[in-house]
């Protein structure tokens, strides 16, 4: 075979390759954009579900998943952001950055109902917490901290070191440089990879469905140890009742918003990376 | 660093007694146990150009480097010996690093500046020494950038973006920053060698006028940018000071045949 030949093999499998992930995406958003466009309105996303999720709406799913990855991502951030800062900055050792990595990676690799049966065992039945959305955030906050660790940790170390030592040599101490110079430049890539993270957990089932939710009565949480109401286990509940049309329908709703959901926490994560880069080099 | 040493400098054209303001004694480095400089013994006259020549790979950088201790964070460095600032030991645990880098300023070969604008680059590391009235931060910025000669060109412009200069600009305005800490000495390693013929020419003017101020240690690969600024020329090959004295007597008439042939731009198998 020439090289001429090859190349153009080469192209068309790349081309193919590409070609097949977006329509996939593409069909799925289409499928779901088509069904779930007939359910939504604005009595369905302020209204409360009634008949476990088969009538009604899921104002308090959508409150409830908003909770969770808000309080998740406040939890999850400060670690991240010290973790990546330790891992560039203060983790000299060759083996210990490493292991350090291996660690993460391995954190990343987790089956996310493992952190649910993990958050069952230690919180629920261990520390004696009820099942509450706050847990679920910290889990939630574990489950996505190798995600933010990683892009914080890149975007950290990919600033040129020049930088550090001119910092440096102006007399700065090593906090005054990370605080100043690292964490302005750096920010953009952290906040990015947080979004992708929350993006991820919005959709995530199984880690909160042991401990954070109800699959229904329940409405705004009044304290910390109350359970709330999500969108990914009302999806769960309603495909359960495929048998329903209605349900079905209120599922396909469901699905839209929260890939709606989803699809807001990447365009954040992408936006506030275009817009943060341009604040820093201001 | 009260106490400032006096020494007898080897070659000193006046045979005065005149001051160090750094001494190096028996000075060794190693990086990962590979020897780096081997028992450098110098002494950096105050207020002077200290000109360090050699070839790359001699230990120039890692030499000034240590003056400020920049190697300090570096994996897999150490040292033997021992350095004074203004007759104070520096390389001591105790001693703190951060203040020690305000009286040794350093300029890079890259300018590196800040993603900042122009009137911030300049206060970037004076304003984390001490607080400053906004009187005080606009009379350093004028005062700073016409120390370096970057005033008529800029003050029209403080608030622009630093990057937007040109690297020569950038290099001065990096001056200009270091001179607002207020060093005592400044270290300036190979800073002209990204910069065009005229940007050269304009930072050697600079380095000229800065050292009735400033004490000035200054790498070069440049033999003849060295003839041009250097008062004092120190010549480094494979780790260790081959010779060193006046800029006047090592090109005239140089002790050591490798010094020679390295200044006439000779091959030299140091």
């Amino acid at each position: 075979m020439n090289r001429s030949l090859l190349n153009k093999l080469f192209v068309f499998t790349t081309v193919t390759a590409a070609g097949i992930c977006c329509a996939v995406l593409l069909f799925m958003m289409a499928v779901i954009t088509a069904k779930g466009l007939r359910a939504l309105d604005f009595e369905f996303l302020f209204t409360a579900s009634r008949d476990f999720g088969a009538a009604g709406g899921i104002f308090y799913q959508i409150v409830g998943s908003l909770l969770l990855v808000v309080f998740a991502a406040l939890i999850c951030f400060p670690l991240a952001l010290g973790t990546a800062i330790f891992k560039s900055e203060y983790l000299k050792n060759g083996h210990m950055q490493r292991l350090c990595a291996v660690l993460v990676y391995g954190l990343n690799g987790v089956p996310s109902v493992i952190f649910g049966v993990f958050g069952l065992i230690f919180f629920v039945n261990v520390l004696g917490t009820r099942i509450s959305w706050f847990v679920g955030s910290i889990i939630l906050a574990i489950m996505i901290l190798p995600t933010v660790v990683l892009a914080a940790f890149h975007s950290i170390n990919s600033i040129p070191q020049s930088y550090r030592e001119s910092a440096s040599a102006l007399g700065l101490g090593k906090w005054q440089v990370i605080v100043k110079v690292l964490l302005p430049q750096g920010i953009a890539g952290s906040i990015t990879g947080l979004f992708l993270g929350l993006a991820r957990a919005v959709g995530e089932t199984a880690p909160i469905m042991f401990i954070a939710t109800a699959f229904s009565g329940v409405g705004i949480p009044g304290s910390f140890f109350e359970p709330v109401t999500a969108l990914p286990t009302h999806i769960l509940a309603l495909t359960h009742q495929a048998i329903n049309q209605q349900a079905l329908q209120n599922a396909w709703g469901a699905s839209l918003v929260l890939i709606s959901l989803v699809t807001i926490f990447s365009t954040l994560g992408l936006w506030s990376r275009m817009k943060l880069k341009t604040m820093s080099l201001r | 660093m009260k106490n400032s040493a006096a020494l007898r400098v080897v070659g000193q054209d006046t045979a005065s007694e005149i001051t160090a303001a750094v001494e190096i004694n028996d000075f060794h480095v190693w990086f990962d146990e590979a020897p780096v400089l081997r028992g450098i013994s110098l002494a950096l006259q105050k207020h002077r150009i200290n000109c360090i020549i050699g070839p790359s790979g001699s230990g120039k950088s890692t030499l000034i480097r240590s003056l400020n201790r920049m190697n300090d964070d570096v994996e897999g460095y150490s040292f033997k010996g021992s350095i004074h600032f203004d007759g104070e030991p520096i390389l001591r645990k105790s001693v703190n690093v951060a203040t020690l880098r305000t009286d040794i300023g350093m300029v890079f070969q890259k300018p590196c500046v800040f993603p900042k604008s122009i009137a911030e680059n300049v206060l970037f590391g004076v304003q984390y020494v001490k607080k400053l009235s906004r009187q005080e931060r606009l009379h350093l910025v004028e005062a700073n950038l016409k120390a370096v000669s970057l005033w008529k060109e800029v003050s029209h412009r403080l608030h622009d973006r630093a990057g937007s200069l040109s690297i020569g600009q950038q290099q001065r305005l990096c001056i200009a920053r270091t001179l607002a800490v207020k060093p005592k000495v400044i270290l300036l390693d190979e800073p002209t060698s990204s910069l065009d013929p005229v940007s050269t020419r304009a930072i050697e003017d600079l380095m000229l006028e800065l050292r009735q101020e400033y004490t000035i240690v200054f790498v070069t690969h440049n033999i003849q940018q060295a003839q041009r600024v250097a008062d004092q020329l120190v010549f480094m090959c494979n780790g260790g000071v081959i010779e060193q004295g006046p800029k006047q007597k090592l090109f005239g008439n140089p002790e050591n045949e490798q010094t020679r042939k390295y200044l006439n731009e000779e091959y030299c198998d140091c």
